[in-house]
């Protein structure tokens, strides 16, 4: 009984070290302290394209600022394990969130408050998405693989890389687009839509341009879901829904990147960190960044940027209802 | 045979040899502390490798990969707790043969088999790269699925006495796993949805931390409940012996050869992991020391062979994993998702398109992968002699001590998020709670650790490969290898019942 006691006090005194120790105390100084980091949260594990772009930003925010920005992977949950780090931090403007539509999906999923306790910073650009199948598959353009789909409903499975994810809206609006006539099918990740639609296990699948291009001797790349084409050389000819003769349909088509930071974060801190994000994004190393990877630009600052998130929004919303997937 | 020279070149330097002796040791350590992970140690070196030049970088590492994986099983053998999920095979054996004195021997063992199973994988990796990537290729959900049937069935083999208390532990672990977010329509699958769904119990049990509780704090409630020894126990660890004879190294050829092929190719198919591996070795060596007419030891009584099999085959995955994840750009493991980031931060897209392209940095990577093996089994010799003096630390001092690291290993699972690290040390807390309970009454936790590794992996395949077959469920008696998988699983049930039969009856 007495170890018992023993036991237990001595738990209880390494959990209390351990609290106290992350509950630092905070002072004020003038924003930002150059004695200090900021955090860059990218929700998603590094090496993946969402990373890769933070990392290139952060890059350019320190020459451009002289302010030490730190990137941390913080993974789980679609995305929502990331953001609820940002919003179970202090608003002080020293951690900001690799934000996107993965941010807005994870949010009406309900696995985060997400942007509904985040403020609006800048948007960086789309990341867009294409539609592609192994090269021995009879279909030769988009037009034959829809034809095909609507003379047998639900035989040809559309993979994505996960429901909740971005790639999971699209596949989702596409299907809807065209009559549902898609067994639409989530897999665990990119990886493993790779590898089940390069095995032939799934018939068509929804990737991101770097994965495409990773396999392009075994993938052919049907349509690409934005309204413009690929800044990719090997790409550039992947044509756009309405060339492919499906004008009209609007699905977001591709995985969108912005930062945004904890509600309540002071007005001159967003302006600083808009400001910072606006010369980082428009120097020529990320812009060299965003041409080489076919990224989209789309830079929007603070109320500019709120207003255009709106509209992703928007089409989110109708989308993951449809999908049975929305929780707010 | 340019290329080759070219490759060569990008690593022979001084710069690239310090590195990566860094590295392996940075590893070991990492793997040896219970909760951090291969990937974790990788990911923690992975600012310091963007800065070096790309072979260098990728040889860093490469090194902690190895180090880390092969370092998990000092815990493992000395004080039966394993220092991340590669080595959960190990402890029933290791640890019986700690008790025994033979702790030099045990972790000498697992040096040798850790570089066996490196080089053996690292020579498939080499020599038949694009075809075992073609082959892995075959696995897709329905494959998978009864893959991971054939791992339920191993609950049966490592239930030790009791089978039925066996199977309520798999299903236990099972049903631990399926806890989180639905994987298909991400519906919150936990008890009071509506007030959890933004913790981290929503993302699921996380495997680490459930390990930490079961095998570290669960054996520290244990001892305190036994009678306190005022002397340790343990004699004094004298070792006498480190390698394993060759002879008996000949004698245990079989399993050397199941445990790699079976590391090697589990380690290469997606989605799967060392974890799985080291269980289907460890169950593949049982019946091969069953039918080996007693000149093998049986596994589960403190045996070189039970600590062979796991160690073989969990490195047989290093080099297994780096097959698809080269050849194909779709990674084995977590670990190597992560090595393949750091490549494409180099601007090096994996794929067929790397073989075509840069052979040199792939031959590079090969004789880093050859170094790094190399590394890992010097500096772990170094320190056999070092290791076993833990066990003479006074159990007043060691069981705090084990508390302290599981306690920040849980916590350290889920990196820089403050808020899940916290969670997790609740999750260790409980199953350690649980584990303590189970352990008393004399019920098996491997059967657990089975169903926690394999119940979302069978769920998810099983229902995505429904789905892919159009609500088909008979999909699984249309494919060659789901039949052959499915056959295996029914006949290690079958044979060993109808031999129990057979010799009642003599």
């Amino acid at each position: 009984m007495k170890r018992t006691v023993l036991f237990l006090t001595s738990v209880l005194i390494i959990l209390g070290l351990g609290t106290s120790l992350f509950a630092g105390g905070a002072t004020e100084t003038i924003y930002p302290d150059p004695e200090k980091n900021i955090t860059v949260v990218v929700p998603h594990a590094a090496g993946g394209s969402t990373d890769l772009i933070f990392r290139a930003l952060a890059d350019e925010m320190k020459k451009a600022s002289g302010v030490n920005f730190l990137v941390t992977n913080i993974t789980g949950a679609g995305s929502a394990t990331g953001a609820n780090e940002v919003i179970n931090s202090p608003a002080d403007g020293y951690m900001f969130l690799g934000a996107g539509t993965h941010t807005t999906a994870a949010t009406m999923q309900g696995l985060t408050s997400g942007y509904k306790d985040l403020d609006y910073v800048a948007s960086l650009n789309w990341d867009p998405f294409i539609v592609a199948v192994r090269n021995d598959k009879p279909w030769k353009t988009f037009e034959e693989l829809v034809k095909d789909a609507a003379s047998r409903p639900g035989k040809i499975s559309l993979g994505n890389a996960g429901m909740g994810g971005a790639t999971g809206v699209a596949s989702v609006g596409l299907n809807l687009a065209f009559s549902k006539s898609f067994n639409v099918t989530p897999f665990n990740g990119g990886a493993d839509l790779i590898a089940s639609v390069l095995g032939g296990h799934c018939d068509v699948g929804i990737f991101s341009q770097s994965e495409v291009v990773a396999n392009s001797q075994s993938f052919r790349p049907l349509v690409i879901l934005t309204d413009g084409h690929s800044s990719l050389a090997s790409l550039a000819s992947v044509p756009t829904l309405a060339e492919a003769g499906y004008p009209g349909i609007t699905i977001p088509g591709g995985s969108f990147r912005s930062v945004m930071v904890k509600k309540g974060t002071s007005a001159e801190v967003k302006k600083w960190l808009a400001d910072t994000v606006d010369k980082a994004f428009h120097s020529a190393a990320f812009e060299k960044f965003q041409k080489d990877n076919g990224l989209i630009p789309a830079f929007y600052k603070l109320d500019a940027f709120a207003e255009y998130d709106k509209t992703i929004i928007a089409d989110y919303e109708v989308i993951l209802k449809e999908a049975g997937l929305y929780a707010m | 045979m340019d290329a080759f020279i070219q490759g060569f070149h990008q690593i022979a330097n001084l710069s690239t040899i310090i590195w990566m002796s860094i590295g392996s040791i940075v590893g070991i350590i990492l793997g040896a502390l219970p909760g951090l992970t291969a990937t974790m140690g990788i990911a923690l070196m992975m600012p310091i490798a963007f800065q070096l030049p790309t072979a260098t970088g990728i040889g860093l590492l490469l090194a902690v990969y190895c180090g880390a994986v092969s370092g998990a099983s000092i815990p493992a053998i000395l004080i039966g707790i394993p220092g991340n999920p590669n080595a959960i095979a190990t402890v029933e054996d290791g640890l019986l043969m700690t008790k025994k004195g033979k702790a030099g021997e045990a972790l000498g063992g697992a040096v040798v088999a850790s570089f066996i199973g490196g080089i053996g994988s690292l020579i498939v990796l080499v020599l038949f790269s694009p075809l075992v990537a073609r082959l892995t290729l075959a696995f897709g959900p329905a494959e998978k699925t009864t893959l991971a049937l054939v791992g339920l069935v191993i609950i049966a083999s490592v239930s030790g006495k009791n089978i039925l208390k066996g199977l309520l532990m798999g299903a236990f672990g099972m049903a631990l796993a399926f806890l989180g977010t639905d994987p298909f329509s991400n519906q919150l699958r936990i008890p009071f949805a509506k007030l959890l769904a933004t913790t981290p119990l929503a993302r699921g049990m996380d495997l680490t931390s459930a390990l930490i509780g079961l095998f570290g704090i669960s054996q520290v409630f244990f001892e305190l409940s036994k009678p306190f020894e005022k002397t340790a126990k343990v004699d004094p660890i004298k070792i006498d012996k480190i390698f394993p004879s060759m002879r008996k190294l000949r004698d245990m050829w079989k399993i050397i050869l199941s445990s790699l092929g079976i590391g090697t190719l589990i380690g290469a198919i997606p989605g799967t992991g060392a974890s799985i591996a080291v269980f289907m070795a460890y169950n593949s060596a049982k019946s091969i020391t069953e039918n080996s007419k007693g000149k093998l030891e049986p596994l589960g009584t403190g045996t070189l062979e039970g600590v062979f099999a796991p160690e073989v085959a969990n490195n047989a995955v290093t080099g297994g994993a780096l097959i698809p994840a080269l050849a194909l750009g779709i990674p084995g493991d977590a670990a190597t998702a992560v090595l393949i980031g750091a490549l494409m931060v180099k601007g090096v897209t994996p794929g067929f398109h790397l073989f075509a392209t840069n052979m040199s940095l792939v031959y590079a990577i090969f004789i880093t992968m050859l170094l790094a093996n190399i590394f890992m089994a010097l500096f772990q010799l170094l320190g056999v002699r070092l290791y076993p003096k833990v066990l003479s630390v006074p159990q007043q001092i060691l069981l705090p001590l084990i508390l302290i690291l599981s306690f920040i290993g849980a916590y350290a699972v889920a990196g820089q998020a403050t808020a899940v690290g916290i969670f997790n040390l609740g999750i260790a807390l409980f199953m350690g709670l649980v584990g303590y309970f189970l352990k008393k009454d004399n019920y098996p936790i491997a059967p657990i650790v089975l169903g926690l590794i394999l119940g979302g992996m069978f769920e998810e395949n099983f229902r995505r490969a429904v789905k892919l077959a159009g609500g088909n469920y008979l999909v699984f008696f249309t494919k060659p290898i789901c039949l052959l998988f499915i056959g295996f699983s029914i006949l290690s049930i079958a044979l060993p019942a109808i031999k129990q039969r057979r010799e009642r009856r003599k």
